[in-house]
């Protein structure tokens, strides 16, 4: 049988069960959220024998080379031996710059950008409570623009850490952020390319971050931005984005406001997916990106799949809740 | 003489079929359960998987491998007018990409000679 070597114990694994499962049962506390492979909180590093190929897929080089992995990918057939992944290589202390409400629920959070911290807007970076809870927030800001980094923080009901970074962090204090990851973001390689991105609630920081680095990479095709939320008070950087659709001719700023508040302008008879279709037109060759709420998410994703979209044209983040 | 796979378009030709053959499959009522994975993009990676094999390309597949593969959807209920359904789109799909129709021919011989081991028997 495989097993694990952690802490000077040794770990038997069964078949198919992942290393943070099998540590979790043993009673040793490992970071962890998504447990799906997508908000790397779980990362270790082995130090002796082979990890399998699945546990390091989408790490970087840098990471892979130093035999970083995900715990909860991690089914290791051979024997490992793994250690927590030493803070100083992965996480960076930065203090926070600015701390604003943009609505009644979303926090925006400016954090000093540490030297080397590379990333692409849309792409998200982890937000470290106590050393041991991570979750995982998307980037509005752009790295050619913007000498900060900023999140939009909704705040969850009950919520360890939106409720923290709203109500106990605030300017000046340091927050400790592990570097950003994901695949959800621009790429220069179709500048004529339409784009549709859709993202309800705060699935609109990683859509507005997308959007300014498509603008700033010259993107010429339309582009197509949409705000779904249930009630007009969600909706939030309503002006800005007014004002961008006002300076960009090819960028176009839509909303989708569902809740029967029909006296609104803003109020919308479409579903999210009708107004979708409904932009696209062809789909054949459009650029999407879907960010938010998982339900919806997978299910636009189907939606616009079908209609036409091809699979490696569409880009999807579903803010999956953490399981810790 | 090229192989079927080269004559059908190789690699190529599988990415362009993919997603065709996926959203016919999807739409298909008779077998659509089956495929309605949670994660899309490993669907599709799969199905490409299952295209390459059915154009005659490299594959590491074994009869033994498509029984082990199949043997959860042959315990919820696959049989032959499933694999028939997968054959018709498969073949829809290639028609769609302008393949010749002795191509498609040959590509349906190869997916029915699985058809025992995908079914169990
Ligand atoms: C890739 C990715 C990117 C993300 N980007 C952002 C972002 O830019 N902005 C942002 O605000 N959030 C984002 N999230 C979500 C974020 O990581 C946290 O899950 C969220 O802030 C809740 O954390 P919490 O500690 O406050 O709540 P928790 O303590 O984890 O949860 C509190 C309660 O709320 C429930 N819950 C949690 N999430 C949801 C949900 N979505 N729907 C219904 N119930 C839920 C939990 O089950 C629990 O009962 C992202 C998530 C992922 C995976
Ligand atoms: C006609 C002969 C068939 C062949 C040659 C074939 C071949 C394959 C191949 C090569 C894979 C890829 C496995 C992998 O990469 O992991 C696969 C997967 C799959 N096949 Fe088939 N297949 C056939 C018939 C069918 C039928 C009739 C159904 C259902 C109606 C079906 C449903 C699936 C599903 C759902 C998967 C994904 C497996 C999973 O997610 O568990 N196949 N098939
Ligand atoms: S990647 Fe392992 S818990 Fe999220």
């Amino acid at each position: 049988m495989a097993y694990i070597v952690f802490d000077d114990d040794r770990i038997d694994i069964e078949p198919g069960q992942t290393v943070l499962s099998a540590l979790l049962d043993q009673g040793h506390y490992i970071p962890h959220s998504c447990r799906s492979g997508i908000c790397q909180t779980c990362l270790m590093q082995a130090t002796d024998g082979e990890v399998p190929a699945a546990a390091q897929a989408g790490l970087k080089n840098t990471l892979v080379s130093q035999g970083y992995f995900l715990a909860c990918c991690c089914k290791p057939e051979t024997p490992l031996h793994v250690i927590t992944a030493p803070d100083k290589n992965i996480r960076h202390a930065v203090n926070v710059i600015s701390h604003d409400l943009l609505n009644a629920h979303v926090l925006r959070l400016r954090l000093e950008r540490p030297d080397n911290f590379d990333y692409h807007p849309g792409q998200f970076l982890t937000v470290w409570k106590e050393d041991t809870v991570g979750r995982s927030y998307s980037l509005a800001s752009v790295p050619g623009i913007d000498n900060y980094l900023e999140l939009h923080i909704r705040r969850m009901p009950n919520g360890k850490v939106s409720n923290w970074l709203h109500d106990d962090i605030d300017v000046d204090d340091v927050l400790h952020v592990q570097a950003a990851t994901g695949n959800c973001f621009y790429t220069p390689d179709a500048p004529e390319q339409k784009m549709i991105l859709a993202g309800t609630g705060t699935g609109l920081s990683p859509i507005i971050g997308i959007v300014r680095d498509a603008l700033q990479q010259q993107h010429r095709g339309e582009i197509h931005l949409v705000h779904g939320a249930m009630k007009t008070d969600d909706l939030y950087l309503h002006q800005t984005l007014q004002d961008l659709d006002q300076r960009h001719n090819q960028f176009f700023y839509h909303t989708n406001v569902l809740h029967a508040d029909e006296d609104h302008p803003l109020y919308d008879a479409m579903s999210l997916d009708q107004k979708l279709l409904h932009i696209g037109e062809d789909l054949t060759d459009c650029r999407i990106f879907l960010c938010g709420d998982p339900n919806l998410v997978n299910s636009l994703k189907k939606t616009m799949f079908m209609a036409g979209a091809s699979m490696k044209n569409i880009y999807a983040d579903p803010f999956i809740a953490a399981y810790d | 003489m090229s192989s079927l796979y080269e004559r059908i378009g190789g690699q190529g030709a599988v990415d362009a079929a993919v997603d065709i053959f996926y959203r016919k499959v999807l739409a298909d009522e008779r077998i659509s359960d089956y495929f309605d994975g949670v994660d899309m993009e490993e669907q599709i990676n799969k199905q490409k998987g299952f295209l390459t094999m059915a154009f005659g390309g490299p594959n590491e597949y074994t009869g033994k491998s498509m029984r082990d593969g199949h043997a959860h959807l042959v315990e919820r209920g696959l049989n032959d007018s499933h694999v028939d359904a997968v054959i018709e789109n498969l073949g829809a799909t290639l028609q769609e990409l302008g393949v010749a129709a002795a191509d498609i021919q040959e590509v349906a011989d190869i997916a029915n000679s699985v058809r025992d081991d995908v079914l169990s028997r």
